[in-house]
């Protein structure tokens, strides 16, 4: 495989950059808005990584190498990480996760196209539901079973259905999740592809 | 942050890390700078970046395993350490941002944590929610300032230096650019916002004004990224080149390594008894 360019290395900077913007000023101000506890379905960290993804994707979509996401995920990450109020271990980890999980989408995808996409982009953002528990578990001490007792009240006040239910409330979390990947995938194909048109003319 | 010239901001973003080394002196005499590369100040230290390293790694494992009331300990050490070692560190308890996120986490947690069993003002709390609110905020101070504190100590040459040195070479590259270009774009991104909200252009159609408005700024970013690729392959620039060589771990580091070790014992170990019993 090539090595990578400083052509390559630069892009990456760039869509790193893009996104740490993103994270350090829309992100911080979501976070403080609707803080976790307040937005059981959907939260900011699903917001944010469906948006992340979008331009992660669109850079992969300019350097198509294997770990082109990953490192512009930890550009993001760190850029996040030395930033004023960014200065928290949880949303980073998971922001190289999420990149990690992509990756793999677009492993399994093998070629760069809309599918592979909203592959890469799902995954991404099935890690959101299970990053709750972990999170919670590693950095706050939180007992796991309690997290998912909690989840399941909070999803089944959402979603207007009985506690019982557990296996719906699970799926449509994770659906949710899917489908949103998915879009944000598929957008990132679009918008890319508009990029390119953009910087052709 | 101040926005360097464009063209110019790879290349210097290239040379940053081999400028670093070539200032750094022996003995762990240390030069820092702010993160659009201007040497502020040269100062001779003991701790080199192993040392702050295994200062954030220590505390994060500490917060995250210090069972109740003994994160204070943690917290109590990590103060002492940023006031001692980085005390710039310590500004970021005067964000109001960063209160404002403690506070959510310790004020909402009596709602949504637990049973509520506690009736003050005429509201339904949880005792259990409240101390386990307490404990959170006090994991997530204690994380905060951890890691504010070697972010504030670690110049962004070292950190890239540090990851190539575990395998992610032209990581260093990437950093230095996008540190440089962050403020461009925040800027351009800001500049395209404002000149498509004064025409118009969210009061119909927000989506595809939202598309419009993300192509922009991402073609325009692009379109720099050239400038930077055309003045670092001018000054040779080659990723596959090591950047910079690994600074190695002084006396000192060592000290902080054994003494974070036997402190996270003793934290930790009567709780692990204790399970054990």
């Amino acid at each position: 495989m090539r090595k990578l360019t400083t052509r390559d290395l630069t892009t990456i900077a760039i869509f790193g950059a893009i996104w740490g913007a993103l994270e350090m000023t829309l992100g911080s101000y979501l976070h403080v808005i609707f803080p976790p506890v307040t937005t059981p379905l959907v939260g900011t960290g699903t917001v944010m990584t469906a948006i992340g993804m979008i331009v992660a994707l669109i850079g992969y979509l300019f350097v198509p190498r294997a770990g082109a996401v990953l490192m512009i995920g930890v550009v993001a990450a760190i850029l996040k990480a030395l930033s004023i109020s960014g200065a928290r271990l949880s949303p980073m980890l998971a922001i190289i996760i999420e990149c990690l999980l992509a990756e793999l989408g677009l492993l399994l995808a093998r070629r760069p196209g809309p599918w592979g996409f909203a592959l890469a982009g799902a995954l991404a953002l099935v890690w959101t539901f299970f990053h709750k528990f972990f999170g919670s578990y590693v950095f706050l001490g939180k007992d796991i079973t309690k997290v998912y007792l909690g989840l399941l009240k909070q999803g089944s006040q959402a979603l207007g259905i009985d506690v019982s239910l557990a296996l719906v409330i699970i799926a449509a979390f994770l659906l949710i999740r899917v489908i949103a990947g998915g879009v944000a995938g598929w957008l990132a194909w679009e918008l890319g592809r508009a990029v390119r048109g953009r910087l052709a003319r | 942050m101040v926005g360097l010239g464009v063209g110019a901001g790879g290349a210097r973003a290239a040379g940053q890390v081999a400028r670093e080394q070539v200032r750094k002196g022996a003995g762990g005499a240390r030069a820092t700078m702010r993160m659009h590369g201007e040497w502020t100040q040269v100062e001779r230290q003991a701790l080199s970046v192993w040392g702050y390293l295994s200062f954030l790694v220590g505390a994060v494992a500490m917060a995250m395993l210090a069972p109740g009331p003994r994160v204070f300990v943690v917290l109590g050490l990590v103060v002492s350490f940023c006031a001692l070692f980085c005390a710039g560190s310590l500004r970021l308890l005067r964000q109001r941002q960063f209160w404002l996120l403690i506070a959510s986490a310790l004020l909402l947690s009596p709602f949504f944590i637990g049973e509520k069993d506690v009736t003050l003002w005429g509201l339904r709390l949880s005792q259990q929610g409240f101390w386990a609110g307490l404990w959170m905020t006090a994991r997530a101070l204690t994380m905060g300032l951890a890691f504010n504190g070697f972010a504030s100590r670690i110049s962004v040459a070292e950190l890239a230096t540090l990851l190539e040195g575990a395998g992610l070479r032209g990581l260093g590259f990437a950093l230095g650019v996008a540190f440089n270009v962050l403020p461009i774009i925040q800027q351009s991104a800001a500049d395209a916002y404002t000149a498509m909200r004064l025409r118009g252009g969210f009061r119909r159609e927000r989506f595809s004004a939202l598309k419009k408005l993300l192509v922009t700024i991402v073609a325009g970013s692009l379109r720099r990224g050239e400038e930077i690729v055309d003045a670092a392959e001018a000054r040779a620039f080659d990723p596959a080149r090591p950047q910079g060589q690994m600074a190695r771990p002084t006396h000192a580091d060592v000290l902080l390594a054994f003494a974070l070790l036997c402190g996270g014992l003793a934290i930790l170990l009567p709780q692990f008894c204790h399970l054990c019993s």
